[in-house]
């Protein structure tokens, strides 16, 4: 049986509860877990002081409320699974190992954010920084995947080393800034200067956008790799028409100012 | 006018960054105020000639009410000790010694503490830790810099002696015939009253400096740009291949920047491009960077709240141990997104001058306001305290924009506490009250761990 986490009193100010998280919950009995601490602003409180703890853990939290105001859910992750009803506050899934988070509404920023394995999906919307890394830090998301159905805002996967982000619908500017390598795919539209500074990795963008004047466009082509992608992310529930998934595909790379040895993929045919 | 009047020379202007330390000021001690101000400019006249004594201003007032310093100063402390996510905000025109005790009551108090960096050059601090910074003093610039470029400012109208004083004009070492020796260059979207001082002038389409910046990393590396290049920057190829050889070929260049690059679309990408330019062109010659700073102690505020938490601006304190993270706990976010719940602002008004969904949020919140003057945020204080103007009546320390620290002459003396006494007050006052809730908490622990 799963542990049912429900919010009876907003915060007033934001909550830190990293001490939502599988690996923090293990071998705890409700009545423990009841009484692990939170960080209510300054303030160190129970964590029955904003949650109604009912059920078990059995590696499993069912979390509902709106819970934009709670941060640092699920930080450090390393199994189980999470699924929460309602929106979710910073700092979501940071630093990540393993294990599962699916997020029913909205995210907010740094879902992800330097996350090294495990899955994220976010059925409505994310903010700025998904999977990237904290300021000052050269390495963001180092493996995982972070599937976003709706859209994101900027700096999607800045510094990425490896893992897959997907957002199914449109992201801000700097998509895939400085990255170093991994994957980012973009069902929509792509905001100014993606893959400013990347050094490898690959975009894939379904439109058209303008790019940098330091990416060079290769070639058209069709790469077999993406269509595994693809069937890949329609079982996960991403509307991907066929005619994407066949391509043709502009193939820029970049950028010249970094290695040079980026590649921004950018969806060539017409969509049916 | 009196016949008692003091000469202070050698007096220090703390209106803008340039912190020009060659003032004579003519002080008419009786009516205590300052006559006249040789060597400033026009900023700085004005700065000294509004700065005179409100005899009848009360010191301290608690909702709008004449009261003592020692009661003001008692609501404040229990003010921010009450508050369960306290901010702390301004700082950037007071000395370094008023900063440090602000810095120490947000740990005593574990708040946030941020400084008006984070709606100027807070974009610039994030790419220092980003990319580095090749940096240099205003003095190595006056000496050596045989190109000069200033990108995204008007330093003619917002600091009107860092042409004459630092950066085009003064003869310097290796600069013997000043401006016949240097090539000034500016980028900026629009004609200012600074163009006339440039030999090049380069106008980019509004929110294309970015572009520029790279196209411009491209060339000095040697790869190769379409011509297209125009179409999107509004820089022709040729202007922009010019600029790179001559960039390259200086013996010491340097970029200044303002918050036309920094508070525009890409901000802190803006400044990267540009410290990652001036990395770049290390390979070839001697290039820095430096931002153009407003205030007069801001890089101040930088210094001290780095050396006191180890990051310049945006701290938060709530887990006792000092955490950055701009966007989370920069001081427009934390009012936007209704999470502070007391504020103490140090001589700034963010009342006047933030976006209005964290103006309203920060009239809602009891808050300490410490100012030499009556102001929109003051008028709305829950405690507020009339200080004395630091560089005026006040001595202390403060940062010029290339971070030389700077002694403060004071002109004559008012009647009102300065920033730092009101604040080792208000600190002591916040430490008893912080201890007494510590030994409440440990003696509530103790009883319910004797009830289980």
């Amino acid at each position: 049986m799963a542990l049912e986490l429900k919010l009876h009193t907003e915060p007033e100010v934001p909550l830190e509860a990293d001490c939502i998280c599988p690996d923090k919950l293990q071998s705890l009995k409700t009545s423990a877990i009841e009484n692990l601490t939170v960080l209510h602003g300054n303030r160190q409180v129970p964590l029955k002081a904003f949650f109604e703890c009912r059920g078990e853990f059995d590696g499993e939290i069912m979390i509902e409320g709106d819970l934009v105001n709670v941060k640092h859910i699920a930080s450090a992750m390393s199994y189980g699974k999470i699924t929460i009803s309602g929106n979710v506050g910073t700092h979501t899934g940071a630093a990540m190992r393993g294990g599962e988070i699916v997020i029913e509404g909205n995210a907010t920023d740094w879902l992800g954010a330097e996350m090294l394995g495990g899955r994220i999906i976010v059925k409505g919307n994310a903010g700025h920084m998904v999977g990237s890394g904290y300021r000052g830090s050269t390495i963001g998301m180092q493996g995982g995947e972070i599937i976003v159905h709706g859209h994101v805002k900027n700096e999607t996967g800045h510094v990425i080393r490896r893992g897959l982000i997907v957002v199914g619908g449109n992201t801000g500017d700097f998509t895939g800034v400085n990255m170093c390598a991994g994957t980012i795919i973009v069902l929509g539209e792509m905001g100014l200067r993606p893959g400013a500074g990347m050094k490898r990795g690959t975009i894939i963008c379904q439109t058209k956008t303008a790019l940098l004047p330091t990416f060079t466009r290769s070639c058209d082509y069709q790469p077999i790799f993406l269509r595994h992608y693809f069937k890949y992310l329609k079982s996960m529930g991403l509307a991907i028409s066929d005619s994407f998934m066949r391509g043709p595909f502009e193939r820029w790379c970049g950028d010249s100012v970094e290695l040079n040895r980026g590649e921004i993929l950018l969806y060539a045919g017409k969509l049916q | 006018m009196s016949e008692n009047i003091r000469i202070v020379e050698n007096a220090t202007c703390t209106f803008c960054g340039c912190v020009c330390d060659d003032m004579i000021l003519h002080v008419d001690m009786d009516e205590k105020r300052i006559t006249k101000a040789k060597n400033a400019c026009v900023l700085g006249r004005a700065w000294f000639a509004e700065h005179t004594i409100e005899e009848n201003a009360p010191a301290a007032m608690i909702d709008g009410k004449k009261t003592s310093v020692a009661e003001a100063i008692e609501a404040a402390a229990q003010t921010l000790v009450k508050a369960k996510f306290p901010i702390v905000y301004g700082l950037s025109d007071t000395t370094c010694e008023a900063q440090r005790q602000a810095v120490a009551i947000t740990d005593y108090i574990k708040g946030t503490i941020d400084t008006t960096t984070s709606v100027c050059h807070g974009p610039s601090g994030l790419a220092f830790q980003g990319i580095g910074e090749s940096t240099s003093t205003l003095g190595e610039v006056k000496n050596r810099a045989d190109l000069v470029i200033y990108w995204g400012g008007n330093p003619a109208e917002s600091h009107p002696r860092h042409f004459g004083r630092y950066a085009v004009t003064p003869k310097g070492m290796f600069t013997p015939g000043g401006k016949k020796d240097r090539t000034v260059v500016l980028v900026d979207v629009r004609k200012t009253k600074s163009s006339p001082v440039a030999d090049i002038l380069i106008r980019p389409k509004p929110g294309k400096d970015f572009e520029v910046l790279w196209a411009l990393r491209a060339l000095v590396k040697g790869k190769r740009l379409s011509s297209a290049i125009e179409q999107q920057t509004g820089v022709p190829l040729t202007v922009l291949q010019d600029l790179s050889d001559r960039m390259k070929r200086c013996r010491f260049g340097v970029l200044f920047f303002g918050m036309g690059l920094t508070m525009t679309r890409g901000r802190h990408f803006n400044s990267g491009a540009l410290l990652a330019l001036a990395t770049d062109l290390n390979e070839f010659t001697h290039f820095v960077a430096k931002p153009v700073r407003g205030h007069g102690n801001v890089t101040g505020a930088d210094n001290v709240v780095s050396w006191q938490t180890g990051y310049p601006f945006g701290v938060n304190f709530s887990r006792s141990y000092p955490r950055f993270n701009p966007g989370e706990f920069t001081t427009v976010d934390t009012l936007a997104n209704g999470h502070a719940d007391a504020a103490m602002i140090i001589a700034s008004d963010p009342a006047s001058n933030f976006p209005k969904k964290a103006i309203e949020h920060l009239k809602n919140i009891p808050i300490v306001v410490l100012d030499t003057k009556c102001t929109e945020t003051s008028k709305d204080a829950h405690v507020a305290f009339r200080t004395s103007t630091y560089g005026i009546n006040t001595a202390g320390t403060v940062y010029r924009m290339d971070d030389v620290p700077i002694t403060l002459r004071p002109a004559f003396e008012s009647p009102f506490p300065d920033d730092e006494t009101i604040l080792i007050g208000i600190k002591k006052r916040v430490r008893e009250l912080m201890f007494e809730r510590h030994a409440q908490d440990a003696s509530d622990a103790t009883q319910v761990a004797a009830r289980a």
